[in-house]
């Protein structure tokens, strides 16, 4: 490591530049997939690569996966910066010399590959039923090993564990077929796995598709929707999460841009995205420009009162670095970035919000989301949900998208659940894939909803 | 073949297992310009060597990175995917054996090979001026991509193939504030672009976001209506996995065999086209590419197939394996292509629904979508009138019943298509 350190130095003395960070990064990772009994695949590998930047007014950037290209990997980033020469400034700050390993009770690398089979297969095995056509089991974990230096004299070692487990069926009957699934996962060991009550979640899982089948699809038309605390994690991130990454609104690609201060959600509401709690799956301890994770206030009793950033964004708006630059892998660059983003808890019991709907939806699970900042319009997708009438869960609908106004929809909050969690694992693209995680609590809100009725 | 893949090959020849040596190289020089200035360019290097191993049934993946491993990661390597063989379970359906494989034209140009970093970076700063030339009160980005990888599989029945092809990617996009509007234009190529390329990419996304900057929401329409290729593309992208191989076998699709009936349209898998971005000579398992009418006059013909899963449902590969070395081979798609009916709809008065988006909320085994229209018009004695916000909702197996192609062909990097006509519904 030392001798990078020393030639990186070296490089940038005669490239004549200020400001270079550099990622070396290992991964191990395991991966087993089975369908209908069946396994698919299952994979252990490991892999070492570098990716470098040096600033100049702008970024070059380069990475190689072959050792012998890793000397020439930072000097080729050097050399872009040099041809670049661009007006942009970067908060660059004092250097960071940490050492830090997200601890886990139990780690998944002391578990055989044999005994992580079995899992799948004792998964596989509980997910049969009646009507149930195909059956899904997906396993994965990894370690990402990242040291990282800068020219300001940073040295960082990390050690990130993350493990994930997901399991879905596909129920048919009279034509007519289904999915439903459940996703588990966390910066944890093996502990995550031993802790899920597995009879019971592939029971549900099976239960809800069978249920599926039953529904119809809902109405169409603008309406009070009640997600629950899965539906509006993902409605946050999608209608707020994206709009306040810095990046998106230095491009003027958002409908966010120049409304710090001002209230753009109803009052009582708080939300946040904090990186740093602790087992999460969008967690991590330093980003990918060597800052250190922290815990942001993005709305705060309805006023926006920050946005995520990077060393670059921090700058160009005058605000304090919070650490949101994260990169898919060494062979990316770092861009501004979610992490766990949620909905802090309110005051109304679930049944307070449940009687508060005359007419209406209550809409579960996250089927992932889109949003167009700079239009100010996003879509989200829910696994399933219920009619409400006058307070009264009534019949299934079917899976259906939903879509608002970021401007419209926050102030068209009515009732801020007291349930918050924060535990629905997923992966947020931007360009590149990164780990996230969302939640809330229950909130009753207007959006259009897409039925086919 | 190159070095460390010989090397490999006679280590597996003492090994008593089938093989196959999957190995990629190459290197891409990007480009992104942010509010008309290039803000950061980007060269990077890959390289990586894939091993998958049949033993008595079953089958053991590994990989390693880069092109200079030791002997001894080498046999290392060999004994992971040896290891994994024994205890994994995954059925192995044999590798393909040799056979014909012809040239696709077109797919390599020397001049994107060849092209110095620094001239790259020159048509970036040309890119950026351009957009600068051309901005009204638009903000404009964008980027521009160059590449040029080969892909190489060896493997135990003889197969010994190895191709290069290069890349240029062009975006643009553009954003208006007040009253917010954006638009988008995105292509791909096999060869080095003429500036003028880059000059339509600007002047798309630019007239795309004055036209989204005056579209307001539409009242709800139910009826005829007119798909542009990208929202062709959603909805095709919905319907697609159901001809998925391994979709089919594993119960997850509306069909079990060829023959059902979906509509009165033909829909076709080809990586045989010269210089499209989705052409390639052979697939990531050595089977050759293939033109593969996916949905012929509207009845299911075939799926998309690699080795495995058309062994499994006793079909013939549709040379439909993509793959990095990282990974074993999946199915997808080459260029898909829906071809064109009789009639012109160039001139069509009505509403025409550009972009969508949201297609992964959708549900492809049961069809039913909801997407937010990003941006449509309605053409009235030759007037525009353009509108968003809506959501076009549906049931894409009974949408693609009613689905009529035009005459004129729109490519969008490796999907081709038409507009068409179908009977649609946005709330």
């Amino acid at each position: 490591m030392e001798w990078l350190i020393k030639k990186a130095e070296e490089l940038a003395r005669k490239h004549g530049l200020d400001y270079y960070e550099i990622r070396l990064v290992k991964v191990t990772s395991r991966r087993l997939v089975m369908s209908n009994g069946q396994l698919r695949e299952l994979s252990s590998n490991s892999e070492l690569g570098i990716g470098a930047r040096a600033f100049n007014g702008t970024w070059g950037f380069s990475s190689a996966n072959d050792r012998e290209r890793f000397e020439k990997a930072i000097e080729t980033a050097m050399k872009i910066a040099k041809l670049s020469r661009g007006n942009a400034r970067i908060y660059l700050g004092e250097p960071v010399r940490d050492e830090v390993e997200l601890k886990v009770k139990k780690p998944f690398t002391e578990v055989d590959i044999e005994e992580k089979l079995s899992l799948v297969k004792e998964i596989d095995g509980l997910l049969r039923g009646e009507k149930i056509v195909s059956r899904t089991v997906n396993y994965g974990d990894s370690i990402v090993e990242t040291f990282y230096f800068n020219s300001l004299g940073s040295e960082i070692r990390t050690v990130v564990p993350r493990i994930r487990l997901g399991f879905s069926v596909t129920a048919k009957e009279n034509g007519e077929m289904q999915d439903f699934w459940k996703s588990f996962g966390g910066t944890l060991g093996w502990e995550l796995v031993e802790g899920i009550d597995l009879h019971y979640w592939t029971a549900h899982v099976k239960e809800k598709a069978l249920e599926l089948l039953r529904a119809s699809s809902p109405p169409s038309g603008e309406m009070d929707v009640i997600a629950d605390p899965e539906l509006t994690g993902v409605f946050i991130h999608e209608a707020l999460g994206h709009a306040v990454e810095a990046d998106s609104v230095k491009n003027g690609d958002s409908i966010l841009a120049g409304r710090l201060g001002e209230k753009i959600a109803v009052d009582g509401l708080n939300v946040v995205d904090d990186p740093t709690l602790p087992g999460k799956f969008g967690s991590y301890p330093y980003d990918d420009e060597g800052i250190k994770a922290r815990r942001v206030e993005i709305i705060k009793d309805g006023v926006l009162v920050s946005y995520l950033n990077d060393r670059e964004t921090a700058e160009y708006f005058g605000l304090e670095p919070n650490g949101h630059a994260r990169a898919e892998s060494y062979s990316h660059q770092p861009l501004v970035r979610m992490g766990n983003t949620y909905v802090e808890p309110g005051d109304w019991s679930f049944e307070e919000i449940l009687e508060a709907v005359k007419n209406g939806l209550y809409m579960l699970g996250d089927k992932g989301g889109e949003v167009d900042t700079a239009n100010g319009t996003f879509t989200f997708g829910a696994k399933l949900g219920y009619i409400v009438e006058n307070g009264e869960i009534k019949e299934p609908v079917r899976d259906v998208a939903l879509s608002g106004k970021i401007l419209d929809v926050l102030k068209n909050i009515m009732a801020i659940g007291n349930d918050t969690r924060v535990e629905f694992p997923g992966y947020c693209g931007k360009g590149q894939w990164v780990p996230v995680d969302d939640g809330g609590p229950h909130i009753l809100t207007r959006a259009l909803v897409g039925g086919l009725r | 073949m190159i070095e460390a893949v010989e090397r490999l090959v006679k280590l597996l020849e003492r090994e008593n297992v089938e093989w196959e040596v999957f190995y990629q190289f190459g290197r891409s020089g990007s480009f992104r310009i942010e509010r008309e200035t290039l803000e950061r360019s980007q060269r990077k290097f890959y390289s990586g060597i894939g091993l998958r191993v049949g033993l008595k049934g079953r089958l053991g993946f590994s990989y390693i990175t880069g092109l200079h491993p030791s002997e001894e990661e080498l046999k290392k390597l060999v004994e992971r995917a040896v290891k994994l063989a024994k205890i994994s379970e995954v059925p192995f359906r044999g590798f393909p054996a040799s056979g014909r494989v012809n040239r696709v034209k077109g797919i390599y140009d020397g001049e994107i090979d060849e092209i110095p970093f620094e001239e790259a970076h020159k048509l970036a700063l040309e890119y950026a001026e351009l957009m600068r030339e051309k901005k009204g009160k638009e903000t404009l980005s964008g980027s521009l991509s160059l590449a040029v990888g080969t892909s190489g599989v060896v493997n135990s029945n003889g197969i010994e193939l190895e191709e290069r092809s290069t890349y240029m990617g062009v975006s643009a996009y553009a954003v208006l504030s007040e009253p917010p509007g954006t638009g988008s234009y995105r292509q791909s190529f096999t060869s080095l672009q003429p500036v003028e390329e880059l000059e339509r990419a600007v002047e798309k996304a630019i007239d795309e976001a004055r036209l989204s900057a005056r579209a307001r929401k539409l009242e709800p329409y139910s009826g005829e209506l007119v798909l542009e290729s990208n929202a062709l593309a959603s909805i095709m992208e919905v319907f697609l996995s159901n001809l998925y191989g391994d979709e089919v076998y594993h119960g997850r699709s509306r069909f079990s065999k060829p023959g059902d009936e979906v509509g009165s349209f033909t829909l076709v898998d080809d990586s045989t086209l010269p210089e499209l971005p989705g052409s390639y000579s052979f697939d990531g398992e050595g089977s050759p590419g293939q033109r593969t009418v996916l949905v012929g006059d509207g009845i299911v013909r075939n799926f998309l197939l690699d080795h495995t899963y058309a062994s499994f449902l006793g079909m013939e590969s549709t040379g439909n394996a993509l793959r990095t070395f990282r990974s074993v081979p999946y199915i997808g798609t080459s260029n898909l292509i829906l071809e064109p009916g009789e009639e012109s709809l160039e001139d069509y008065e009505g509403v025409i629904v550009r972009k969508v988006f949201g297609e992964h909320t959708a549900n492809p085994v049961s069809g039913d979508f909801s997407l937010t229209v990003e941006l449509g018009y309605v053409v009235e004695n030759g007037e525009l009138k353009p509108f968003k916000d809506n959501m076009l909702v549906g049931n894409v197996f009974e949408l693609l019943r009613t689905l009529k192609p035009g005459k004129e062909i729109e490519r969008i990097s490796s999907f081709l298509s038409p507009r068409a006509i179908v009977e649609g519904r946005l709330v």
